[in-house]
């Protein structure tokens, strides 16, 4: 009967009893599965077939994490980067600020030390004075504090300059470097005794008037000859930079750097003016005083 | 299909393995990405699909084969897919002339019926293998997939109502 039955009619199994067939195949898997732990192999193959449809399934959304993974890491870096920076230049300002009061410290431990040498008193610097003609400083220290005009103002290394002014509270002290300032020096090698001119704020000081033979070259300190009775003797003023001797000229030309910080340091110490000499000689012609 | 006065073309058997990939494939995306209960069963999908309108080219046969495929990539329990899809083919073969015939809206209220049968028997297998019983979510997957019957089962006309050339 089933010979004879044309093609066309062939459906194969009716559908209950494939349903049985499968549905029994079904359950020996998941028989086999749970309880037998043997299809392994059986679930290995068939993954095996599956990964291509898997890898195509998943990797866009990998893709698009991944993207996103290195976006989010971009602009966490970034910002991670702006905040070290932020903290790095906030702990250089701390450390700046540690390395100017470290130089400050030690400024005012070679003024103290000085300070043990010669009677003096430290004075804060205000501020420069702003007159553009002039080199002046004001210094928190005045008339209250015992200065006088005339006092000796010095740094660690040198001379500053002259109080000149005093007020109440405050002082003002006139820089070497102020225009024909003078302050009788010597130099330290030979002894030539002269006077150091200030040539304006911020220019080199210039000794004038000297013997063209005179026995000074660059390189010379020169120190206060105390031969004024203002300056005490010894302190440190300038250093010769260069000597020009020019032919046609009765004078060599002599510029000189100021030995102190003229422009750099916060502190200065006035010192207690020197004792009073003997009374000048009635018809003195000429004194050789500094104002 | 449902009764319709289109002339339809026959359905070539490459466009039934391709759609069944794809519907693999679309299984296979990413879904936890979303909430892993909300996926719709596309592979369940097109083989009732196939079964209401081609029960002669696909039936319990390529359910059982499909069923272990789906295991394996889900990592289940292998056969219980293959037994969910076994069984919703069947009841879908023994009742094609009816249904084939039925409007889109009734169709998918059958599939409706027929997936949370498929997940209802899953979940029993699962229970009887030792799991905890699924939350409620566990039956969103099948009102998406209903959901979606109507759509794609005018696509997939849509393109056996292709006019025929007159040349034909």
């Amino acid at each position: 009967m089933q010979a004879t039955q044309p093609a066309f009619f062939k459906q194969g199994p009716k559908p209950l009893t494939r349903l049985l067939i499968f549905s029994t195949l079904s359950i020996a898997l998941m028989v086999g599965d749970a309880q037998l732990q043997m299809l392994g192999r059986v679930r290995e193959q068939v993954a095996i077939v599956l990964y291509p449809l898997q890898w195509l399934a998943t990797t866009p959304f990998a893709a698009l994490h991944s993207t996103r993974d290195f976006l989010t890491v971009q602009t966490d870096l970034i910002a991670e980067n702006r905040k070290l920076n932020d903290q790095l230049l906030a702990a250089q300002a701390k450390a700046l600020r540690m390395d100017g009061l470290a130089a400050e410290n030690a400024q005012l431990r070679a003024l103290d030390y000085r300070r043990t040498k010669a009677p003096s008193q430290l004075a804060e610097i205000l501020y420069s004075g702003r007159d553009p003609f002039s080199a002046k400083l004001i210094v928190d220290r005045g008339d209250n504090q015992g200065v006088q005009a005339g006092q000796i103002a010095i740094d660690t290394q040198g001379v500053v300059g002259q109080v000149v002014r005093t007020q109440a509270m405050t002082s003002e002290i006139r820089l070497i470097t102020d225009r024909n300032h003078m302050v009788p020096v010597m130099t330290q090698r030979s002894q030539v005794r002269t006077v150091i001119y200030g040539r304006g704020a911020g220019q080199l000081l210039e000794v004038r008037y000297l013997a063209p033979n005179a026995d000074i070259k660059p390189g010379d300190l020169l120190v206060t000859s105390g031969l004024d009775g203002t300056y005490p003797s010894g302190l440190p003023v300038a250093v010769v930079v260069s000597v020009e001797r020019v032919a046609g000229a009765s004078f060599p030309r002599i510029l000189c750097r100021p030995a102190a910080g003229i422009d750099t340091h916060r502190f200065l110490l006035i010192l207690d003016p020197p004792p009073a000499g003997p009374a000048y000689p009635a018809p003195a012609a000429a004194n050789a005083s500094a104002s | 299909m449902p009764v319709t006065s289109h002339l339809l073309r026959p359905v070539r058997p490459s466009l039934i393995i391709l759609t069944l990939i794809c519907a693999l494939l679309f299984n296979l995306l990413p879904w936890q990405l979303i909430g892993n209960h909300f996926a719709p069963d596309f592979v369940a999908l097109m083989l009732l699909y196939w079964t209401l309108n081609q029960p002669r080219r696909v039936g319990v046969g390529w359910a059982f084969v499909l069923g272990v495929c789906m295991d394996v990539a889900d990592g289940n329990l292998l056969g219980q897919h293959a037994l969910a899809y076994s069984v919703i083919t069947y009841l879908v073969l023994s009742r094609q002339r009816q249904l084939n015939i039925f409007p889109y809206w009734q169709q998918a209220t059958a599939v409706l019926g027929l997936m949370v049968f498929a997940q209802l028997l899953m979940a029993a297998v699962r229970l009887i293998a030792g799991a905890d019983l699924p939350a409620i979510s566990y039956f969103l997957g099948p009102l998406l997939t209903a959901f979606l019957w109507v759509p794609v089962s005018n696509l997939l006309l849509a393109y056996q109502r292709k006019p025929v050339s007159e040349s034909l």
